[in-house]
């Protein structure tokens, strides 16, 4: 059962297509989990349908329609005459890892673009490894913490959110399963913990730092600020 | 102009001739009315994002794939206005993207419409009241305080997100999401109807 999603406001903003696309990335994986939250991205949906059913239409260029059907044409001979290009079969790189056997769809996508994970050990609970976005807003990345495992009681600089993806870790405030999406604002505390039976993975999507230094900055991310325990 | 609901039907129905036969006449009629709804949806406001030709390209580019998505489309799912819109969306985060995009950046195989992706759901116990739905939300929008339908249109027509809407309108942000949250808790009110 998932008990935290996110907020009507960042669900319309990802609806409406505002909402900056690492964040949609994350709103996408939870959405892929919970039917809840699916049903509520219909219902904004058809809010834009219905706005566009009634826009107040303007005069397109009565061209506009052959010109339409002449590009589509043009692309279906370009296809043509290509040949039947063979899709690229998406590399398994990580078959063998049961955490990522069964991710949802988008982030499986992601997984494949960003090649073969490279796992940094942040402490001995903690291993991260960073995924390829084609952005850099925020930075976004796999946090892996081993069964059981401890993580310094850290805050946060900038927002972040976390999906569960596997597993479950709790904090003071509860306990996290996969599916739950966490907002935390600058500023909130927390030491989450993972539970004893297995290893939990998170994705993680931290606005990116006011720029320490591009190296430092990624360094000391995800944790920018430890707090001495 | 058409009754709503005929309408809405009508379009369904010629959509799924484009996705079946490839029947350019039906696709004609859905271009003749569609195109210009994209383009009011984007230009009939001064918004930035969409000068004239902008808009125009976006037409082109919305129709594009409504022809080539038409296969897709399951009237039993989503109205055409709807399917229209999420399509325009994505099509609309394309197009903000590459006009952003740095050269530098590295680049990701992930692509709008995986990220904003409705293929995957399967809920056929909701189909049942999803063409009400459609009118509901229509006539819940026309009920709204201008301040609250004010603040959807600037977020769903003009692509703002919250915190852009407050500094535009001089509102604080906890103003603007709680127009919104009210606006939805309306809408929602009358679909639990």
């Amino acid at each position: 059962m998932i008990r935290h999603h996110p907020d009507n406001n960042m669900l319309l903003e990802y609806a409406a297509g505002s909402l900056p696309w690492a964040l949609s990335l994350a709103v996408s994986a939870h959405l892929q989990l919970c039917p809840q939250c699916r049903q509520q991205r219909e219902n904004l949906d058809r809010i834009g349908g219905a706005l566009l059913c009634d826009s107040a239409p303007q005069s397109v260029d009565t061209a506009a329609f052959d010109q339409l059907m002449g590009r589509i044409e043009h692309e279906d001979q370009q296809e043509a005459s290509s040949g039947e290009a063979a899709p690229a079969k998406p590399r398994p790189v990580y078959s063998s890892d049961p955490v990522l056997a069964d991710l949802p769809k988008v982030i499986r996508k992601l997984v494949t673009s960003t090649g073969p994970l490279k796992w940094r050990r942040v402490s001995s609970a903690l291993r991260t490894s960073r995924l390829n976005t084609g952005q850099d807003r925020y930075e976004v990345a796999f946090q892996r913490i081993c069964r059981g495992g401890k993580v310094a009681e850290h805050d946060h600089r900038g927002r972040e959110v976390t999906v569960v993806l596997y597993g479950s870790f709790s904090d003071s405030e509860g306990v996290y399963r996969r599916g739950d999406f966490l907002l935390r604002e600058p500023g909130d505390v927390h030491r989450p913990i993972a539970t004893q039976d297995q290893e939990c993975l998170c994705l993680s999507v931290v606005e990116a730092p006011v720029k320490v230094t591009g190296l430092l900055g990624w360094l000391i991310n995800p944790f920018l600020s430890f707090r001495p325990a | 102009m058409e009754i709503p609901q005929t309408r809405d039907d009508d379009w369904s129905q010629l959509l799924v001739r484009v996705g079946k036969n490839e029947d350019r006449a039906a696709f004609e009629r859905l271009f003749r009315h569609f195109a210009p709804l994209i383009k009011g949806f984007h230009y009939s406001r001064n918004t930035q994002a969409f000068c004239a030709e902008a808009a125009d390209e976006l037409v082109q580019e919305v129709m594009i794939r409504v022809w080539r998505k038409a296969p897709t489309f399951d009237p039993s799912r989503a109205s055409a206005n709807t399917w229209v819109y999420t399509i325009m969306r994505n099509c609309r985060i394309d197009m903000l993207r590459r006009n952003n995009r740095r050269q530098d950046s590295d680049s990701s195989d992930v692509d709008v419409d995986d990220i904003w992706d409705d293929t995957a759901d399967t809920q056929p116990l909701l189909f049942l009241q999803r063409s009400r739905g459609e009118q509901e939300i229509a006539e819940g929008l026309a009920s709204l305080p201008p301040e609250q339908s004010h603040v959807l249109e600037k977020a769903y027509m003009e692509g703002k997100s919250h915190s852009e809407i407050s500094a535009e309108l001089g509102l604080p942000l906890g103003t603007v999401k709680s127009r919104v949250r009210l606006a939805l808790k309306k809408l929602q009110a009358r679909l639990s109807k």
